[in-house]
């Protein structure tokens, strides 16, 4: 089941695109890690899937009306962005938001199970506002967790993380992909995005310049001519490793 | 709920409280039964016709304006933001100035709230042609500090222009904001604006929760920001526009009773609208009550009381603020 379609996308700053002509379908069962240097158009593309921004192309998000459109996906925006110093929570609560006014005994469940799966028991009653980043990083992912859609969009969900934070959040949504539901996620780390994920989207300058699994797309050609950098690559117990080593001249 | 309770009870006493208080002296037992069966001459009429329209327009411009800002600090996500921040209450001043200045206001009364209203029409007009229809919180913000500036120049041309000292003074007496001497027309003139005013904020509880998590977030769990906008700054105007086309420029029951309340509501926004509410309410009650204790024979302005309390109250806050930064 197609989950996400991109049809010839187009964000342009002024004259300059931002991100070009990207087409692609996510399905259900995929755990999509969105790679690609500062600057490559990795969170437009995200923001204007979602239809926050104005874009050329198709998008079957942004073609939704909000309100459905919020069922059909979550996004967690890169800013980690709280303005009241709410419990957590109340904070994981807005996940259900889509999912009608007043919180029901499934909304409540859908909050636990959230927790639960963030290791955030413990913190239901803290302040969001007095925790720390990592810790409200955390709750943050809980939070679109709790929506519960078919499909998470999350911008650096791992950055500022712990390196146990960082595996466990990748494994939440290795395991979401796994229940059947799909994941884009726009990862700085390439080990992580290695080991994790089903399939990488490579981006430069706007464009998607590789789509495929993660040993097809991390190769030391693409990571020479798109990062700049040199790599050690190898398989390590079943999976893709992948140890940035040097910037290239 | 206990906290909207308390509130409520609260409310409930300073209103019993505003109509028992006043420089007729009449007793407990007579004033109430004059209000309800209207036996008795005089005590009916300061009852019916000073007391009562008195306490109403407390607790309606006192709910207004803690709702409003309430309303206004959450869509902005800060908590120093204000109603006065979209330039209504400048605007509505400007246009009850005008009233009184060219004197319609001495000839017919309802001339200078339906002036005031107008004014505050006027300013959310201006408003959104200079923020545009989708502009973000920042062009708001900006607009609303320049149709302030706009409407204090003119108010202050109005001043400056006037014939005479007396008209001058009337003008800044009316200014400092009161519920002296006000009538049950006032009460009728307000009410159909704030309710408009009340029904549109009561709608924007679960938008202004989910814009805890910031425009991106908000907006991808299903709540459309224009359309949010577009119910906040009307139902703010209405409510401000017609607090002070009935009592003046009453400040920082906006700014400081959501502020005070939102610890004791878990922050959400949602809670703190009908919290602030009441807390407005009873914070007007109780500063109009004052004024009538303190200096009854001086005619103490309930505006000027609000800013001699709020401002060292808004010291403190800062005060804090910064101990909890450092």
């Amino acid at each position: 089941m197609t989950l996400l379609h991109l049809d010839g996308l187009t964000v342009r700053r002024g004259a300059c695109p931002v991100v070009e002509g990207v087409s692609l379908s996510v399905a259900a069962g995929e755990f999509v890690g969105l790679i690609g240097p500062n600057g490559a158009g990795k969170t437009t593309l995200l923001r204007a899937a979602l239809g926050l921004l104005a874009h050329g192309g198709r998008s079957s998000l942004s073609a939704l009306p909000v309100a459905a459109r919020a069922r059909a996906a979550a996004f967690l925006p890169q800013a980690r962005e709280v303005a009241w110093p709410v419990s957590v929570e109340t904070l994981v609560a807005l996940g259900r938001v889509p999912h009608g006014s007043g919180l029901s005994a499934a909304d409540r469940m859908a909050v636990d199970r959230a927790l639960r799966r963030m290791g955030l028991e413990a913190f239901r009653a803290r302040d969001a506002l007095g925790l720390s980043g990592g810790e409200l990083a955390r709750v943050l992912i809980a939070r679109v967790l709790a929506q519960e859609a078919p499909l998470v969009l999350a911008d650096e969900p791992v950055a500022g993380l712990d390196p146990a934070s960082q595996i466990r959040t990748m494994q939440v949504f290795a395991d979401l992909a796994r229940e059947g539901r799909g994941v884009v996620a726009s990862v700085h780390d390439l080990g992580l995005a290695a080991r994790h994920c089903t399939r990488l989207v490579l981006m430069a300058k706007g464009r998607v310049v590789a789509d495929g699994t993660p040993g097809a797309v991390l190769t030391a050609g693409n990571l020479a001519t798109v990062f700049g950098i040199r790599a050690w690559l190898a398989e390590v117990e079943g999976g893709p490793v992948v140890v940035p080593l040097e910037v290239m001249e | 709920m206990r906290v909207l309770a308390a509130l409520g009870l609260l409310v409930a006493a300073l209103f019993a409280a505003s109509l028992l208080v006043g420089p007729a002296a009449m007793g407990l037992g007579p004033s109430l039964r004059a209000l309800v069966t209207g036996e008795g001459e005089a005590v009916v009429l300061v009852m019916r016709e000073i007391r009562l329209p008195r306490a109403l327009l407390g607790v309606m411009v006192g709910a207004a304006l803690g709702l409003a800002g309430a309303a206004m600090q959450g869509f902005l996500r800060n908590p120093l933001a204000e109603p006065g921040l979209i330039g209504v209450s400048p605007a509505a001043s400007l246009g009850a100035v005008l009233a009184l200045q060219t004197g319609v206001a001495a000839v017919w009364a309802p001339a200078l709230p339906l002036a005031a209203l107008a004014g505050a029409a006027g300013a959310v007009a201006l408003l959104f042609v200079l923020a545009g229809p989708r502009g973000g919180a920042l062009t708001l913000i900006l607009a609303g500090i320049a149709l302030s500036a706009l409407a204090g120049a003119l108010v202050a041309l109005v001043l400056n222009l006037s014939p005479n000292p007396f008209a001058a003074m009337e003008i800044v007496f009316w200014m400092m904001g009161s519920l002296a001497d006000r009538s049950m027309l006032h009460v009728s003139l307000a009410a159909p604006f704030m309710l408009v005013g009340v029904v549109l904020l009561a709608r924007t509880g679960r938008g202004l929760d989910a814009l805890t998590l910031g425009e991106d977030a908000a907006s991808a769990l299903g709540v459309s920001l224009e359309r949010l906008r577009l119910q906040v700054v009307i139902g703010v105007a209405a409510l401000v526009g017609a607090a002070t086309a009935v009592a003046g420029a009453v400040g920082f029951v906006g700014l400081v009773v959501p502020h005070l309340l939102r610890p004791l509501v878990g922050a959400r926004p949602s809670a703190l609208l009908p919290a602030a509410a009441l807390g407005g309410a009873a914070v007007v009650l109780a500063a109009d009550i004052a004024t009538r204790l303190i200096a009854p024979d001086r005619d103490l302005k309930l505006g000027v009381l609000t800013a001699i309390v709020g401002a060292p109250f808004f010291f403190r806050l800062i005060w804090s603020m910064r101990r909890g930064m450092e």
